[in-house]
C-alpha cells in the first residue's frame, strides 16, 4: 500500500458525487419530499376550489327559499298538495274500472258488451271527477298569481342590478332610461290571502259532495272489485278528514316568517327533491342522489365482497401455481377495462339480459318479476361489482399474503385441515387488512361515474324501500351521475352550478372518511401484530 | 399402543433406505435409523446437511413444499408407513407434534393458543378445555408464570415463554412424538435451561426428536445422537458414546469443533 492510499483510507469525508450541492441521500430525500409536497398542494387546491365554488350555495339557496315564501308560492304549494291527493283518489277509482275492463275482456265479452257492463258505474266516476274541478281551477288561478309575482320580482331585481351596474360605470344617462318597477310582493300575497274564504267554501262543498257520493256506492258485482270500492270509500273519507289539516296550514302560513340558513341547509341535506329548470321552484335536496348512490354501491358490495375476498382466499391458499398465474392477472385485467366500455356493455347487453331473465319461468314464483326496466340500480350495481372486485381482490390478497407463514405451518402441524387453517388463522389474522380492502373497494364504487350514468336509469327519486326486493330494480340517480350529467349545462356561478359543487363536496368528504377508516384499521392491525 | 410391552423399548420411528429430493437436488441420501419410544434423539450436523428436512419428513410437513418428493425408501411410525397413500396427514400430525425453531404462537390469547388443537377437533366444552390448558401449561412449565393472564395475547410473552407456549400447544393434542427443530436457538441461557429441563420431564411420556447446533445441549438432553453430513447419516449411537468415543473421523472433528 502506498503512503497516499494509506492516508486516503482515513479520509472519512464522503467521496460520492454531489448533485446540486447535495449528497446522494439529501438529493433522494429532496426528490421524494418534493413529490409528497406536490401531492399535498394539489389536494389542498382541489379542496379549496371545491369549497370556494360551493361556498355561496347556502346563501343563494336561502335567498331562493325566502323568495318562494314571500311570493306566496309556498302557500299555493299547500293547496296543490290537497288537489293532488284528490287526483290520487280519481286515479284509484279509474284503476278499478281498468281492472274490470281487462277482466271482462278475458271473459270473452265483446267491446260493446263490456261497455254496457261498465256503464252502470261510469257515471259515478264522472261525478266524482267533476266534484274536483272547482278545486283544481282555483289552485291553478292562485298558482298563476304567485308565479307572476315571483317572476316580476326577479325581473325587476335584474333591471335594478343592470341600472346599478350602469351607474357604477358612470353611464348615468343610460341608467336613467332603465325603468325599474317596485314590486311589492305583499300585495300579491294579500290577493292570495283574500281568496281564502273562497277556498274554504270550495272545500266545504267538496267535502259535502264526497260524503253524498260515497254514501251511495255503486255495486259492481265482482267481490274483489267491490272490496276495492269499499276501500275507495275509506280513502275518500280519509281525504275529507285531512282537509282540515290543509286549511289550518293555510291559515297559519305567514309570508314574512324568517328563512334562516338552517332551512337552506336542511333543505339540501334532507331534501327529498332534486328539481332543476322548473318554472315554479327549483329544489336541491341531495337525499335522492345520496340514497341512490348508496343503494347502487350496496348492491355492488354485496356481490363484490364474497367474490373478491373469496377469490383472494382461493388464490392465496388453495390454488395451484398454474391457476395463480392465470387467475391473478385475469382479475387484475378487469380493472384495465375503461369504465365507459363496461357501461356500454351494461346498456347494450347486460341490462336487457336482466330484464329478459326476470321473465324466465324459474322466477315466476316471485311477484316482483318480471321487471319492466332495463336500466336499474341492480344493473349498475352488478357492473360496479365487476369494477370493485379487482380492488378488493388485490388488496385482500396482499393482506392474506402478509400473514406469517409460520402461523400456517403451526396450524397444519397441529393436524388442522387446510380449511380450518384458513378460517381460524389466516382470515382472522388478516381481517383488518381485508376490511380495509373492502372499504377501499367501496370508495371505488361510490366514486365511479360513467357506469352509473349509463346504467342506473337516472330517475331522480328516493328509492321506495317499502317495496322490499323490488327496490333494487328501480331506476335511480347518483351523486356522481348528476354532476357528470348537469355540470356541462349549468351557468357558471348559478345556484344550480353551486349545488353541483356541494354534491361534489359530499362525495369528497365521503371518500376522505372511507380512506381514513381504512387507514385506521390497517394501523390497528399492525399494532396487534406486535 | 394398548398391546405394547414397556420393555424392551421398540422403535417408534423407523427410517429405512430413505432418499429425498427438492426438485432435482437430492437432500437426503439413503438414511437408515430407528428412534425408540420414550427416548430423546438429537440430530446434529453442519448447516444445510438435511436435519430439518428429515425432521419435517416425519410429520410430512414437507408436503407443503411444492417441489419436494421422495426418491426411495420409507418412514414408519409405530409400524405404519406414513407415506402410504391411504394415510391421512391430519391424523398423522395429531400423533406427531412439532415445535419450530422460531416460536410462532398465534395472535390469539394464551388460552386459545393452547387449546387450538382441541378446538379444531371440535372440542368446545369449557371444563375439558380449562383442564387441558392447566395440564398443558404445567407440562410446559409455564403455568405459574401465566395463570393470571390467560386472556392476554400469546404474542405479549417473552421469547422463552412463547416457545414454551408453543410446546404446551403441541402437548394439547396429546401426541406420541414431539419433533423440535432448534427450539432453543432464539433463547437466552436461562430460558434454554428451562426448555431443556422440560424436555427431560417430557421424556417419560413422549418420544422426542430434537435438532440442535449446541453440542452441550445434545449431550445434556439426548439419549441417542445422530450426526449428519451432506445429506447422509454418518453416525448414530448412544449420546455418551458419540461424545466420548466417536467411531467416525468426521463426527469427531465436528463435535470437537475442528470441523471446516
Ligand atoms: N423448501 C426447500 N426447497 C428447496 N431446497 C430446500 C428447501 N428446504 C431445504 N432445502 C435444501 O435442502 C438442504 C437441507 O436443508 P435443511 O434445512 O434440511 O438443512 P439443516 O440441516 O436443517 O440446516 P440448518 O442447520 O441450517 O437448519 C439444503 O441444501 C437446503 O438448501
Ligand atoms: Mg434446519
Amino acid at each position: 500500500m502506498t503512503k497516499e492510499a494509506e492516508t486516503n483510507r482515513y479520509d472519512l469525508h464522503s467521496r460520492s458525487r454531489r448533485i446540486l450541492g447535495l449528497d446522494k441521500d439529501q438529493a433522494l430525500k429532496g426528490l421524494f419530499g418534493g413529490n409528497a409536497l406536490v401531492s399535498i398542494i394539489v389536494l389542498a387546491l382541489i379542496t379549496f376550489f371545491l369549497f370556494k365554488e360551493g361556498a355561496g350555495f347556502f346563501g343563494q339557496y336561502r335567498h331562493e327559499i325566502e323568495l318562494y315564501r314571500r311570493s306566496g308560492l309556498e302557500y299555493v304549494e299547500i293547496m296543490k298538495e290537497e288537489s293532488s291527493s284528490y287526483t290520487e283518489l280519481n286515479r284509484y277509482l279509474n284503476s278499478i274500472k281498468g281492472e274490470h275492463a281487462t277482466m271482462l275482456k278475458e271473459q270473452g265479452l265483446s267491446f260493446s258488451e263490456a261497455k254496457a257492463e261498465l256503464a252502470s258505474y261510469e257515471d259515478f266516476i264522472y261525478d266524482f271527477e267533476d266534484l274536483g274541478y272547482p278545486l283544481s281551477e282555483y289552485v291553478l288561478e292562485m298558482n298563476e298569481i304567485a308565479i307572476g309575482a315571483r317572476d316580476m320580482y326577479v325581473e325587476s331585481a335584474n333591471y335594478r342590478e343592470h341600472r346599478e351596474n350602469l351607474l357604477a360605470l358612470g353611464r348615468d344617462e343610460e341608467a336613467a332610461e332603465v325603468e325599474v318597477l317596485d314590486v311589492d310582493l305583499s300585495l300579491f300575497v294579500g290577493m292570495l290571502k283574500e281568496g281564502e274564504p273562497d277556498f274554504l267554501a270550495i272545500n266545504d262543498k267538496l267535502a259535502a259532495g264526497i260524503e253524498r257520493l260515497t254514501s251511495d256506492l255503486p255495486t259492481i258485482g265482482v267481490a274483489k272489485l267491490d272490496e276495492k270500492m269499499q276501500r275507495f270509500r275509506q280513502l275518500a273519507l280519509m281525504f275529507v278528514a285531512e282537509m282540515e289539516g290543509y286549511e289550518t296550514r293555510l291559515k297559519e302560513w305567514d309570508s314574512q316568517a324568517p328563512v334562516g340558513m338552517g332551512v337552506a341547509f336542511a333543505s339540501f341535506v334532507f331534501g327529498k327533491d332534486w328539481v332543476t329548470n322548473s318554472s315554479i321552484q327549483d329544489w336541491y335536496g341531495i337525499l335522492p342522489l345520496f340514497t341512490g348512490s348508496l343503494l347502487v354501491a350496496s348492491i355492488a358490495m354485496v356481490i363484490a365482497i364474497p367474490l373478491g375476498v373469496g377469490a383472494a382466499i382461493y388464490i392465496n391458499q388453495v390454488a395451484t401455481p398454474a391457476e395463480q398465474n392465470f387467475i391473478k392477472p385475469y382479475i387484475e385485467f378487469i380493472s384495465a377495462i375503461p369504465s365507459v366500455v363496461i357501461g356500454f356493455f351494461g346498456i347494450a347487453v347486460f341490462g336487457e339480459f336482466v330484464r329478459r331473465a326476470s321473465g324466465w319461468a324459474i322466477f315466476s314464483g316471485f311477484d316482483i318479476f318480471p321487471i319492466s326496466e332495463r336500466l336499474t340500480a341492480f344493473t349498475a350495481g352488478c357492473l360496479l361489482a365487476l369494477m370493485a372486485i379487482p380492488t378488493i381482490f388485490t388488496l385482500a390478497e396482499d393482506a392474506i399474503n402478509n400473514v406469517p407463514k409460520a402461523f400456517k405451518e403451526a396450524s397444519l402441524a397441529m393436524g388442522a385441515t387446510r380449511l380450518q387453517t384458513t378460517m381460524r388463522i389466516i382470515v382472522p389474522t388478516s381481517l383488518s387488512g381485508i376490511i380495509s380492502a373492502i372499504l377501499l373497494g367501496f370508495g371505488r364504487v361510490i366514486g365511479e361515474t360513467m357506469v352509473v350514468l349509463l346504467c342506473a336509469g337516472n330517475r331522480i327519486e328516493i328509492p321506495d324501500f317499502t317495496n322490499g326486493v323490488a327496490t333494487f330494480f328501480e331506476p335511480v340517480h347518483t351523486m356522481t351521475g348528476i354532476i357528470a350529467q348537469e355540470l356541462g349545462e349549468v351557468v357558471n356561478g348559478s345556484i344550480h352550478y353551486r349545488a353541483l359543487f356541494m354534491v361534489g363536496m359530499v362525495l369528497f368528504l365521503l371518500s376522505l372518511l372511507i380512506n381514513y377508516l381504512a387507514q385506521k384499521i390497517v394501523l390497528k392491525y399492525q399494532i396487534s401484530r406486535g | 399402543m394398548a398391546n405394547d410391552k414397556p420393555e424392551p423399548k421398540r422403535p417408534l420411528i423407523r427410517v429405512s433406505d430413505f432418499d429425498f429430493y427438492y426438485g432435482e437436488k437430492q437432500a437426503l441420501f439413503d438414511i437408515n435409523m430407528d428412534m425408540k419410544e420414550n427416548e430423546v434423539t438429537a440430530f446434529i450436523g453442519p448447516s444445510g446437511c438435511g436435519k430439518s428436512t428429515l425432521l419435517r419428513c416425519i410429520n410430512r410437513m414437507n408436503d407443503l413444499v411444492e417441489v419436494a418428493r421422495i426418491g426411495r425408501g420409507k418412514i414408519e411410525v409405530n409400524g405404519a408407513d406414513i407415506y402410504d397413500p391411504r394415510v391421512d396427514t391430519i391424523e398423522l400430525r395429531k400423533r406427531v407434534g412439532m415445535v419450530f425453531q422460531k416460536s410462532n404462537p398465534f395472535p390469539k390469547s394464551i388460552y386459545e393458543n393452547v387449546i387450538y388443537g382441541l378446538r379444531i377437533q371440535g372440542i368446545n366444552k369449557k371444563p375439558v378445555l380449562d383442564e387441558a390448558v392447566e395440564r398443558c401449561l404445567k407440562g410446559a412449565a409455564l403455568w405459574d408464570e401465566v395463570k393470571d393472564r390467560l386472556d392476554t395475547s400469546g404474542l405479549s410473552l417473552s421469547g422463552g415463554q412463547q416457545q414454551r407456549l408453543c410446546i404446551a400447544r403441541a402437548l394439547a393434542v396429546e401426541p406420541d412424538i414431539l419433533l423440535m427443530d432448534e427450539p432453543c436457538s432464539a433463547l437466552d441461557p436461562v430460558a434454554t435451561a428451562k426448555v431443556e429441563e422440560l424436555i427431560h420431564s417430557l421424556k417419560n411420556d413422549y418420544t422426542i426428536v430434537i435438532v440442535t447446533h449446541n453440542m452441550q445441549q445434545a449431550a445434556r438432553v439426548s439419549d441417542k445422537t445422530a450426526f449428519f453430513y451432506l445429506g447422509k447419516l454418518i453416525e448414530m449411537a448412544k449420546t455418551d458414546e458419540i461424545f466420548m468415543s466417536p467411531k467416525n473421523e468426521q463426527t469427531e472433528a465436528y463435535i470437537s469443533g475442528r470441523f471446516g
